[in-house]
């Protein structure tokens, strides 16, 4: 397993990376404040983002919302941060584990595993999330352009839908790229 | 005072209601052939949205790679042979998974085709191909698609019905479909047997002519069933019957009227689908026919998709039909249960929820009759006694499926 340690506190990173790769893990080691994330995680592909930091600043919750974005990948972090709401920032963030005081080194195997199985879980829901609201927005899309039709054509629901059929099986299409063609012809002819 | 005010039907209703699929979006395999129509109808027309489904269609290019992917999770459902799903299930060439079949996708239009070099030499005819098995000393080789398929099986029942013996008189092996036409130009077969548009492809590039249409064998025949694993269906109910009620529209869709079928070849005969000619597919689709040997008609019992549900009901004398056969060739060494196994796969409950929603008719018993080539009848009402009732069979081979798997 890959893992991109980040530490963004002049604190002690030799103990934790260490300890992981005692642990056989492969580990990257980054530390410094004026790290580039999303570049970082593009070049080195981690399977897990570990960052150790006293206090997580803005700027790194807000480089973990685009890497989250971007290239989802499990996070842990541990902190000795226990202000609620900076939790809840991380979490929102994307941090699949947020772990507060002590690397207890026996623990991170664990620690790991449970952020990845929260982290598969996360993406799951969110891509079928995704695919619903995709779904709906197709859908809409197709109602519009079959009520287009039916005010061009005078012509019944039913109808309209046969048409818009016919042409896309004629075009080796799908319904919904018929139905935005459509719609695009109106928006045009109607500007 | 209040009013009531009339319910507003919401197109979306059903989407967001208890009945809602559990899982919106499926990967669905399926094999270049026009028997896919009504999958790939579903999938792009806007089908699939209504019951809250995206379908994202995974082409094959083998019934034995469709399995593995089924089995192993990578396919939530897939285009399948009635054998094939009755195969999987009986553990006949693979470790033995419980199945589900949603529903039948079609009946009738394949086909046994033979080379050009046999209609040259004369054998375009079962008591011709009968003498030619029986006194020449080379072995004819027939292929067909999947051991425990569909088209082995129609391949076994007409050679039998000839006098040919499949497993001694003739050498028979596995080829997929789309391959067919390459193997009798490259002349590794002799004939195959296998679902359109690739006999008629045969003719087109006058690589061969067609012997005899699976149709003759059985009229309106099972054909494609829609199948899952039996862990998918119980998992996944509401996904199991929105899938079916999609299928159930896009068929009833295809055959509508002739212009919905015209269309739907047009659709499918593209590179992503098919990827077959038009040329080729759209006849036989429409049900016109051509031997390549000068004979040319409309058949009576054409490829068909819907026929108001009589194709796509999962009736249990179907499935055990192909079990008879299993147990007639020897791929089965005892007679299983049969109406039990039948009553485990055939999802006829599920078929009935999804129908009944669209006002598609069932018959009550999941029974029907039909009387093969030779003669012969079958209800389903006695599976033994018709497994062992054919002259020609297998019985009491110890052959096994597939040693090597």
């Amino acid at each position: 397993m890959r893992i991109l340690l980040i530490n963004d506190t002049a604190r002690k990173v030799g103990r934790l990376s260490e300890a992981l790769r005692d642990a056989g893990f492969e580990v990257f080691d980054e530390s410094g404040l004026s790290i580039d994330l999303p570049v970082r995680v593009q070049s080195c592909k981690p399977d897990v983002i570990l960052i150790d930091s006293d206090s997580p600043g803005r700027d790194v919750l807000e480089q973990l919302c685009l890497v989250s974005r971007d290239q989802p990948k499990p996070i842990v972090m541990f902190t000795d941060e226990q202000d609620p709401v900076i939790m809840r920032q991380a979490i929102q963030a994307g941090v699949s584990a947020y772990i507060v005081e002590g690397i207890n080194s026996t623990r991170l195997k664990a620690i790991l595993d449970v952020a990845q199985a929260r982290f598969e879980t996360d993406q799951q829901l969110r891509a079928e999330l995704q695919a619903r609201e995709q779904q709906l927005n197709e859908r809409k899309r197709i109602e519009k352009a079959k009520g287009l039709l039916m005010t061009m054509k005078q012509c019944s629901e039913p109808e309209a839908y046969t048409l818009m059929r016919r042409q896309a099986m004629a075009r080796q299409q799908k319904l919904i790229q018929v139905a935005e063609q459509i719609i695009a012809m109106h928006e045009m002819l109607n500007d | 005072m209040q009013t009531d005010t009339p319910k507003q039907s919401d197109p979306l209703a059903w989407v967001a209601g208890n009945d809602a699929p559990e899982k919106p979006v499926l990967n669905i395999g399926f094999m270049p052939l026009t028997d896919s129509a009504s999958l790939i109808v579903a999938a792009t027309q806007g089908f699939a949205q209504q019951y809250g489904l995206s379908i994202n269609l995974k082409r094959q290019n083998s019934w034995a790679g469709l399995r593995d992917r089924l089995l192993s999770g990578e396919l939530d459902a897939a285009q399948g042979l009635y054998g094939l799903a009755y195969g999987i299930h009986l553990g006949l060439g693979c470790p033995a998974t419980p199945m589900a079949v949603l529903m039948g996708l079609n009946q009738n239009g394949q086909s046994i085709n033979l080379s050009r070099a046999m209609l040259e030499a004369g054998v375009t005819s079962g008591e011709a191909l009968a003498r030619k098995a029986h006194h020449d000393g080379a072995k004819l080789r027939l292929a067909q698609t999947f051991p425990t398929g569909t088209h082995a099986m129609w391949l076994y029942y007409w050679l039998a019905a000839h006098g040919v013996h499949p497993l001694r008189d003739v050498e028979t092996l596995v080829v997929p479909p789309s391959q067919m036409v390459e193997h009798l130009r490259a002349g590794r077969i002799d004939g195959f047997c296998a679902g359109e548009p690739w006999g008629a492809c045969a003719i087109a590039e006058r690589m061969g002519f067609t012997l005899a249409t699976s149709q003759s064998i059985w009229p309106d025949h099972p054909e494609k069933v829609l199948c899952t694993t039996a862990a998918f269906a119980e998992q996944y109910p509401n996904t199991a019957r929105a899938l079916i009620m999609a299928l159930l529209d896009a068929s009833r869709f295809i055959d509508d009227n002739a212009a919905n079928r015209a269309g739907t070849a047009q659709l499918i005969s593209a590179s992503e689908y098919v990827d077959a000619p038009l040329g080729a597919l759209l006849p036989r689709f429409q049900g016109e026919y051509d031997d390549g040997n000068g004979r040319v008609w409309q058949d009576s019992h054409p490829l068909r998709f819907h026929a108001g549900g009589a194709v796509n009901q999962p009736y249990l004398s179907d499935g055990i039909w192909f079990m008879t056969q299993f147990r007639r060739w020897g791929l089965l060494r005892h007679d299983p249960d049969y109406l039990a196994v039948a009553r485990q796969v055939q999802q006829t409950g599920l078929y009935r929820e999804a129908a009944s929603a669209l006002g598609i008719a069932t018959t009550p018993d999941d029974m029907r009759s039909a009387r093969l080539m030779d003669g012969i009848e079958w209800d389903g009402s006695n599976p033994h006694d018709y497994a062992h009732g054919f002259k020609l069979h297998a019985l009491s081979d110890d052959k096994t499926l597939c040693e090597s798997c």
